[in-house]
């Protein structure tokens, strides 16, 4: 349990601080690198957490295809936010 | 150290603190077993549904209406995104050359082994976690690679053209609607399972429809992310023509 | 222990709604609101999940692998299937939705030359004014 307990606290930290990062980074480009991070951090809480159909899902959804929509979007518009 | 390290840290301690505070005072206990509802789902699922995998009896049996009507969602958010960025024109592009041989050799493999990861993933949806969900988005990532890989006039010349993966997608949504209306020729209520479909076919389970519905909704769900990723590949220059052509 | 961590993970997930809720709302690009809106789902969906696990050891998912005595094992071991059936679907459709806001965002981009919401505005609004 304590092992569990562990990983429970590291990937909440994790993903706080990928989301901070994200939320305020300038360049878009980056933020979108940071939401990937986030998204492996709350991956490993899924598989934590007994839920291994979420875990797949979200990895190939969030850290695959948000990502690639993201890079495309931002390759379309401008890179920089004011 | 800058204003963002700061506030970064600030925000650490501040959770950090909420939570112990919180801990001391109120002491909340964690909780240690499940809700009734979902002990239920647990102990019936190999009897009503005759699927090992409690997850996916309740997306396509238990709650099975429910899983059909995001699917409709799902067919108007695409149609919705593509209807914005279509072009009149006929997309040719000049660059055939994608990356060096060594990236091409490296995504062919990696392409292939993702490819037949889906289809095991959709495939085996009813026995091990799984389904047609994850196994359609892990298939759209295929393409994903491909286009900068190897260059989106390739794809096009392979035959893999957006109209095509819509008409792809199309097909696998009414043969979806179909297992789910089928059951009502015979008096029974829309989206039943195992009083119309056998659970087993030639000795193997299949679970009555949850494997069709895996199947059918993993190729929609492929080729639905497949025709979005080829959309947004197109390059702008296409569009601006059209813009400056239409006025 | 389990008592802090399930506290923990609470306020982990609110903070991280309540930025990413502040990233939707006060950043003015367009594309910083579309990550933060995948954000938000995200931990939306983490937290449904929540609801479903309970702090056990060890915890199994809910999935029968064929060996005798199993039942008891899973009702006493198992997560709940409910919320994970809820939220599979969530995710992709989550998807499906965000993608068309950012082809909706391209075509902003398309028609303004700017993906900044309140310059966005402004220009539509000296095109409608000209016309």
């Amino acid at each position: 349990m304590i092992v569990t307990l562990i990983v429970f606290t590291v990937a909440l930290i994790l993903s706080l601080v990928f989301i901070y990062y994200a939320i305020t980074e300038k360049d878009l480009l980056k933020a979108a690198v940071f939401s990937a991070g986030q998204s492996v951090s709350y991956a490993i809480l899924l598989h934590t957490m007994a839920a291994p159909d979420i875990a797949m899902t979200y990895l190939a959804v969030s850290v695959g295809l948000y990502s690639a929509l993201l890079v495309f979007v931002i390759s379309k518009t401008e890179r920089y936010e004011e | 150290m800058s204003r963002r390290t700061i506030g970064l840290i600030v925000l650490l301690v501040g959770v950090v603190s909420i939570a112990l505070t919180t801990f001391i005072v109120f002491n909340p206990e964690a909780p240690k077993s499940v809700r009734e509802l979902g002990k239920y789902y647990i102990a019936n699922t190999t009897r009503d549904v005759s699927s090992p995998e409690a997850v996916t009896a309740i997306v396509w049996d238990y709650r099975g209406l429910d899983t059909i009507y995001e699917t409709v969602v799902l067919y108007m958010a695409i149609v919705g995104g593509l209807a914005i960025s279509t072009t009149t024109r006929k997309v040719s592009l000049k660059t055939r050359t994608g990356l060096t041989s060594i990236a091409r050799t490296g995504t062919r493999i990696i392409v292939l082994l993702i490819a037949t990861i889906a289809f095991a993933i959709a495939l085996h949806g009813h026995l091990t976690p799984g389904g047609g969900f994850p196994g359609g988005s892990a298939l759209a990532i295929t393409v994903m690679l491909i286009v900068p890989v190897y260059t989106l006039q390739s794809l096009l010349d392979q035959g893999v053209s957006s109209t095509r993966l819509i008409a792809v997608r199309g097909l696998a949504l009414t043969a979806l609607g179909l297992v789910a209306i089928l059951p009502v020729i015979k008096g029974l209520e829309a989206v039943t399972n195992l009083k119309f479909y056998p659970s087993h076919v030639a000795g193997m389970l299949i679970s009555g429809s949850l494997w069709l519905y895996n199947l059918f909704e993993f190729l929609a769900v492929a080729s639905g992310f497949a025709a979005v990723a080829l959309y947004l590949s197109i390059p702008e220059e296409v569009y601006r023509e059209e813009i400056k052509g239409g006025e | 222990m389990e008592g802090f961590v399930y506290v923990l993970f609470i306020v982990v997930l609110a903070v991280n709604a309540l930025l990413s809720i502040y990233g939707i709302v006060y950043r003015r690009s367009l594309v910083k609101k579309l990550i933060s809106l995948t954000i938000l789902s995200d931990t939306i969906f983490v937290s449904i999940i929540l609801v479903g696990f309970i702090f056990k050891y060890p915890v199994v998912p809910p999935v029968y692998i064929g060996v005798s005595g199993e039942e008891t094992y899973l009702l006493e071991h198992g997560s709940d299937p409910l919320p994970q059936a809820l939220v599979l679907t969530g995710i992709v459709i989550g998807l499906a939705v965000n993608a068309l806001i950012a082809f909706g965002v391209i075509q902003v981009y398309r028609l303004t030359g700017t993906t900044d919401a309140k310059r966005a505005i402004r220009v539509l609004v000296e095109e409608v004014m000209e016309e």
